[in-house]
């Protein structure tokens, strides 16, 4: 029960991953991170409750603290503030972009891979699918010209890194995991500013405007 | 006593005095006084201990290492030092040359007061020395490195140190980039070992150095030799050399000149012979080649140069040139089996380090005195400085004895045995390798007498004559500390002359610690009274024997002059002018001096000349007004080296451009490729 309960979870966050790549609207992209992070943050309760370890309880809070919570405020105070309704475009349009999303996933089920997943030891098909979110949270941040988008793309990364570490049994320590809640807190603020000042100067959120920063 | 002095906290204490120098400079800077006696003091008190302990480390039956266990957080970096007896050599000529140069600096940085910030002058000179000192000291590759860059970095701030003159800036550069050059070969060379012994340690390395393969070897060595070479300012690496040690202050400069750039030669000294010991005949024949090479262009390019402190760089590449005919001689003969040739050839090499060290940084702190007194290093612009810097005079004819290998002084005792090395060659290797030694020798030989040639001018044209310029008319003898600097090493140029025999049998016990020399018996003998007799009789020379003959020599021609003019009235008159009065213009210029010897060499050095007229009616150009001669040398290796390889460079880097879209997307893209090439490369 507690097993699929599990799968469920990483499943939810695979299809979060997924739709971040067809979704438009900038707010529902924020809210799919949230998604993906609340079962993320699920996912290390349960490791907590079944290691009954106090420290990754913590560890727990603190990423649903930081990543349901706080940057989805952030991207919502950004937002708000620029009036970005809308994501900027992609390179691939939408059914090239799921081709693509599938072929990432079907390499992950491939032999090539077949090392990688065997360190799942039972959890094989959950390894398999965090290995299939690092790939597609890498195109996303390829594919999409937003800001934004791209944002919310390394943070997906960074999740699918956290399930692929809990479910291959490479958990680090608690004050490592710490450490690292906070960098992403950093991170989050550093970025939200840049993204900012960004629209300040070139009145838009589309990386490819920088492009006139080259020499 | 002398465990204390040996004792991690005895070599730590040598390397804290030049720490406090250097911060204490920078807490003082405010005061420029203080900044100057509070640096300069600490390098004197660290030299002195360095000099004192490096003595008792040559004296010791076993070396002193010392280990600081950071492998918990640096796992490849172990911080050891381990000083055997080639560690001590060097600790010892560094601290000699740095004692004195801190003396002379005392009274030399005066004139930067009110210029220049004394306090990061006090600083960056403490660091300089005290990197040199770890460089020869460290025991690991990585220790080395950061031990080489804190060297390297510290003397670039002190070439640009005076950064009002554009030209010094720009020498700074070019000695940044090439440095770092040299230092990409180094790492490669060391990342080359630890691929096939698995360790950064020497003495590691050194124990495991059968499982690199002879290819691999070989590619170290020409690393190495790159790296090093570049460093010590081998012909064709030496670009940076002539204009960075004359940039920096000149107690810098003798510092660089006669101390750091040996840090290159001891480092092929430690790897070609210490860490591999059974090496190729070709490797020793190639340090033979480029350092006849560079000993002949060195001293070619020095009799071009008007600037007196680039003249001395060049010298000092020519004296480098010399040290690596000893130390190829010595890896030819180690490859051939025949140690004590070897050692001997390691013998003449490491004397002539410790000479060059001496008489090199007597000749660039006078030139220093001088340059501080007229303003200008134009030799054209001295002349008749001898009346009015007589003591300042006589140490740089001094050095310039020394250098151009003049008996009683120690430079002809270490180029000496440096012919007897070579000679040794001829007699003993087959005949193509021998044919090689041959040619060394003609190399040699012609390098002493152009380098006699080369001082005859540089004396002539600075101290003698009459002044040719107003700075050198009113220029004043040097300060006290400056001219004890001075005189210290002028003393040691002829101490080390006149006690060449023990000086050689020391420097032997040095030899006989590397590598496998152990086993090897020096071929030369010292009689109690200095005499140097090499391989049984084959030659043989006694210093205080040619110097008792110089002086009976002079005693006899005073005499005989005496005798001869006792009855003669000296009559004073005027001397017939042709109606024309003798002034400074009639004189023989340096240029005019060295340019007949410049013809003779005119394939290789390329000389250039334009001519200019300036007419008193441009369009008429009947009746000329003023004209101009401007003599110089192409510079060959910018011109055909260099240069060729910049363009191709560019042309590549503006390939590689293409890549550098200016898009976000597409520099993840590259990563993206990348890290799922490496994920399936890592798989399969």
């Amino acid at each position: 029960m507690e097993h699929l309960f599990v799968q469920l979870l990483i499943v939810i966050m695979f299809l979060a991953a997924v739709f971040l790549h067809v979704v438009k609207k900038n707010s529902t992209a924020a809210v799919l991170y949230c998604a993906q992070s609340a079962a993320m943050a699920t996912i290390l309760l349960a490791a907590s409750i079944e290691a009954d370890s106090r420290p990754l309880l913590f560890v727990a809070l603190a990423t649903f603290a930081v990543k349901t919570l706080i940057a989805p405020l952030f991207f919502a105070h950004l937002i708000k503030r620029h009036q970005l309704k809308f994501s900027a475009s992609t390179y691939l349009s939408v059914p090239l972009t799921l081709i693509a999303v599938a072929a990432l996933t079907a390499l992950t089920r491939s032999h090539i891979f077949a090392p990688l997943v065997a360190l799942g030891n039972g959890r094989e098909g959950m390894l398999s699918l965090a290995l299939a979110m690092m790939l597609i949270s890498l195109f996303l941040i390829v594919n999409r010209k937003g800001a934004i988008s791209q944002m919310i793309g390394i943070l997906s990364l960074e999740n699918s890194i956290v399930a692929f570490a809990v479910f291959a049994g490479l958990e680090q320590a608690p004050g490592l995991q710490m450490g690292i809640m906070f960098d992403i807190l950093v991170w989050v603020v550093v970025a939200t500013v840049f993204t900012s000042m960004m629209y300040k100067q070139f009145g838009s959120l589309d990386v490819t405007a920088m492009q006139r920063l080259k020499e | 006593m002398i465990e204390a002095i040996l004792s991690s906290y005895g070599f730590g204490a040598l390397i804290a005095s030049f720490a406090i120098g250097a911060v204490g400079a920078l807490a003082l800077r405010k005061s420029d006084t203080a900044a100057n006696v509070w640096s300069n003091a600490f390098a004197v008190l660290g030299s002195a201990w360095g000099i004192v302990y490096a003595l008792l480390a040559v004296t010791a039956v076993s070396a002193p290492e010392y280990i600081v266990d950071a492998s918990a957080a640096f796992p490849l970096l172990s911080v050891s030092f381990h000083i055997d007896k080639l560690s001590a050599f060097f600790i010892f000529v560094i601290s000699l040359i740095a004692f004195l140069c801190s003396i002379y600096g005392m009274g030399y940085v005066r004139h930067f007061y009110k210029k220049y910030n004394i306090g990061s002058l006090g600083f960056f000179y403490n660091f300089f020395i005290a990197g040199m000192l770890l460089v020869v000291s460290a025991s690991n590759a990585l220790v080395f490195l950061i031990a080489w860059e804190i060297m390297s970095v510290a003397s670039y701030f002190l070439v640009v140190y005076e950064r009002n003159d554009h030209r010094n800036v720009r020498a700074g550069f070019l000695y940044f980039v090439m440095t770092h050059i040299g230092t990409a070969f180094i790492l490669l060379a060391f990342l080359v070992m630890y691929k096939f012994t698995g360790s950064f340690q020497f003495a590691a390395i050194a124990h495991n150095i059968a499982s690199i393969p002879p290819f691999a070897a070989s590619v170290v060595f020409v690393l190495a030799l790159a790296g090093f070479g570049t460093k010590a300012g081998i012909i064709p690496l030496h670009i940076w050399l002539p204009d960075a040690h004359p940039a920096a202050p000149s107690h810098v400069s003798a510092l660089m000149s006669g101390v750091m750039i040996k840090t290159g030669i001891y480092m092929m000294i430690k790897i070609f012979l210490d860490v591999f010991t059974d090496i190729p005949l070709w490797w020793g024949l190639t340090v033979l080649v480029l350092g006849a090479v560079s000993s002949l262009l060195g001293v070619l390019y020095a009799l071009t140069e008007h600037d007196l402190k680039r003249l001395l760089a060049y010298h000092s590449i020519e004296n480098i040139g010399i040290i690596l005919l000893g130390v190829g001689s010595a890896m030819v003969f180690s490859s051939s089996g025949m140690l004590p040739l070897a050692a001997l050839g390691i013998v003449a090499a490491l004397f002539h380090t410790l000479n060059h060290a001496t008489f090199k940084s007597l000749l660039f702190l006078s030139a220093g005195a001088v340059v501080s007194a007229t303003h200008t290093r134009n030799i054209e612009e001295y002349g008749g400085l001898i009346k009015r810097m007589p003591q300042t005079a006589f140490f740089f004819l001094i050095g310039s004895m020394a250098i151009s290998a003049l008996p009683p002084f120690n430079g002809f005792f270490s180029e000496w045995l440096t012919f007897q090395a070579l000679f040794g060659g001829i007699l003993a290797l087959p005949s193509a390798a021998s044919w090689i030694f041959v040619l060394a020798v003609g190399a040699l030989a012609l390098t002493g007498g152009l380098a006699l040639a080369c001082f005859v001018k540089a004396v002539g044209a600075v101290f003698l004559a009459r002044p040719r310029s107003e700075e050198a008319r009113h220029a004043k003898e040097s300060s006290f500390s400056m001219r004890t600097g001075m005189a210290f090493l002028a003393l040691l140029a002829l101490v080390f002359g006149v006690f060449s025999g023990s000086v050689s049998l020391t420097i032997g016990r040095v030899a006989r610690d590397i590598g496998k020399f152990g086993a090897a018996e020096l071929p030369f003998a010292v009689s109690p009274l200095e005499q140097i007799s090499v391989q049984n009789g084959f030659a043989s020379a006694s210093a205080p024997a040619i110097a008792m003959m110089f002086i009976v020599a002079a005693c006899i021609a005073a005499l005989g002059l005496r005798a001869a003019y006792r009855k003669q009235k000296v009559v004073i008159g005027e001397t017939w002018d042709c109606g024309t009065p003798p002034t400074s213009r009639a004189e023989i210029t340096a240029t005019a001096f060295s340019r007949s010897i410049i013809m003779i060499f005119k394939g290789i050095l390329k000389p250039t000349k334009q001519t200019g007229i300036e007419y008193r009616d441009a369009t008429a150009r009947y009746f000329p007004k003023a004209r101009t001669i401007t003599l110089g040398i192409s510079d060959i290796y910018r011109a055909y080296l260099y240069e060729p390889l910049q363009v191709a460079l560019t042309k590549f880097s503006e390939r590689v451009k293409t890549i550098q879209s200016g898009n976000i997307n597409a520099y993840v893209l590259y990563i993206f490729v990348a890290l799922l090439v490496l994920l399936v490369y890592v798989i399969l």
